[in-house]
């Protein structure tokens, strides 16, 4: 198999979702693939998945990025902050299905829904917002970030949070708020 | 003017997908109706954009790239032939329900004590979440209580007000099990809200107590 892409830049992101979107374009999927699929199978893992559900899961978000391509804007999210919320939502739908036996055909996301039109503003935001978003990181006290990454991924329990940063488990709960709040005074002075 | 928006923490849980699906829809319906929450999730799911970005990169199998080009290769000869979603009921509640709820069975009101009236909301992906439709009447005051877990209330129409302060069209109730209150709905109108539960605790939030009956609580 091809090797997998080491890097991609957001512009460059944009411009092959663009060509999936526009013009079913294989090879651009192709480059998003080689990205993209490798680092959702870690994601997925990281979330709690064994190593065959978090590539099945990977396939699957890659094969809706293909089919829901028309609904990418740039206005409104950067190419990894869709297919993150492409994974999660097929993350979601999959652990659903497993906890019962009903199969449904596509999982319900309540954000497919018609938005109200981006304004100018609004758009050069979403561009920059992933950027921003690590740049508050980086501002973040070292363990408040670490806590804020490790409770990202969902199934990372608080006892292993507690473990890891070596503070009682009591005590999580209110880093992570208090962590959140840090975050969003720091994405505040940012803008 | 929104004066009630749900915590950083369940912000932060419906963009990692851990929120489940009945407060997740309640969620929705507050997001729909205020940008300043949407901006915030956007926030939360551009975190989990930078971390898939910059996570370390774990080999597919040999061949997935061919496999998923089979995929595409089956979905592009079986397109169009797809049956459309199938319509869950809809009864009619009185109100012009958002967009977010469009795919959502509504059932019809139920009584279910003094003034106060109930509707099944069905996800479509989800059929056990306890997600609902509540309808009380001008005036009412319900009696004095303490949740025993989460509880998301989305006001849709009129308001309540208690210890805590009013709440009105788009305020959104995250009430925990440290709230005690004892709601009053406006006099000048009845109040609906959508309302959903988390986990299958013992229901005794705001209107919890009134429809735990019905839960087989
Ligand atoms: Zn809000």
């Amino acid at each position: 198999m091809r090797e997998d892409e080491e890097s991609l830049s957001a512009p460059e992101a944009v411009r092959l979702m663009t060509a999936v979107a526009a013009n079913r374009d294989r090879a651009a999927f192709a480059g998003l693939f080689g990205f993209y699929a490798p680092r959702l199978k870690a994601f997925l893992k990281r979330s709690g998945m064994t190593p065959s559900a978090a590539e099945d899961v990977a396939q699957e978000t890659m094969l809706l990025v293909w089919k829901k391509a028309s609904y990418f804007d740039p206005a409104r999210a950067g190419v990894s902050t869709w297919i993150f919320t492409i994974a999660r939502n097929a993350r979601i739908d999959r652990l659903r299905r497993e906890s019962r036996s009903a199969v449904i055909a596509e999982a319900f996301d309540p954000s497919d829904q018609p938005d109200a039109p981006v304004s100018g503003e609004q758009a050069i935001i979403a561009v920059e917002r992933e950027e921003r978003v690590r740049e508050a990181l980086d501002l973040l006290p070292r363990e408040q970030a670490d806590i804020l990454k490790m409770s990202f991924f969902g199934e990372v329990t608080q006892s292993e949070i507690a473990d890891a940063v070596g503070i009682p488990l009591g005590t999580v709960k209110s880093r992570v708020r208090l962590a959140l709040g840090r975050l969003r005074q720091i994405l505040d002075d940012l803008k | 003017m929104i004066n009630h928006h749900p915590s950083d923490e369940t912000l932060f849980r419906y963009a990692n997908g851990s929120l489940e699906s009945g407060p997740r829809i309640v969620v929705a319906v507050h997001v729909g109706a205020c940008t300043a929450c949407a901006e915030r999730i956007a926030r939360f799911e551009a975190l989990g954009g930078s971390l898939l970005h910059d996570i370390e990169p774990e080999d597919m199998e040999a061949g997935s790239l061919d496999q998923a080009m089979a995929m595409i290769d089956a979905y592009e000869a079986g397109r169009g032939e797809a049956a459309p979603a199938k319509r869950l009921p809809r009864a009619d509640v009185g109100i012009r329900l958002p967009e977010v709820l469009d795919d959502c069975g509504i059932g019809p009101w139920r009584w279910i004590g003094p003034g106060v009236r109930w509707s099944r909301v069905t996800l479509p992906d989800d059929d056990s979440a306890n997600v609902m439709l509540l309808k009380v009447v001008a005036g009412r005051k319900l009696p004095e209580h303490t949740h025993a877990g989460y509880e998301y209330t989305q006001i849709l129409k009129g308001a309540f007000s208690d210890a805590r302060g009013r709440y009105g069209p788009g305020d959104l109730d995250e009430a925990d099990d440290d709230v005690q209150h004892q709601p009053i709905v406006d006099k000048d109108g009845e109040c609906i809200c959508i309302a959903a539960l988390e986990g299958q605790m013992k229901l005794s939030g705001f209107f919890g107590r009134l429809i735990q009956p019905l839960f087989g609580g």
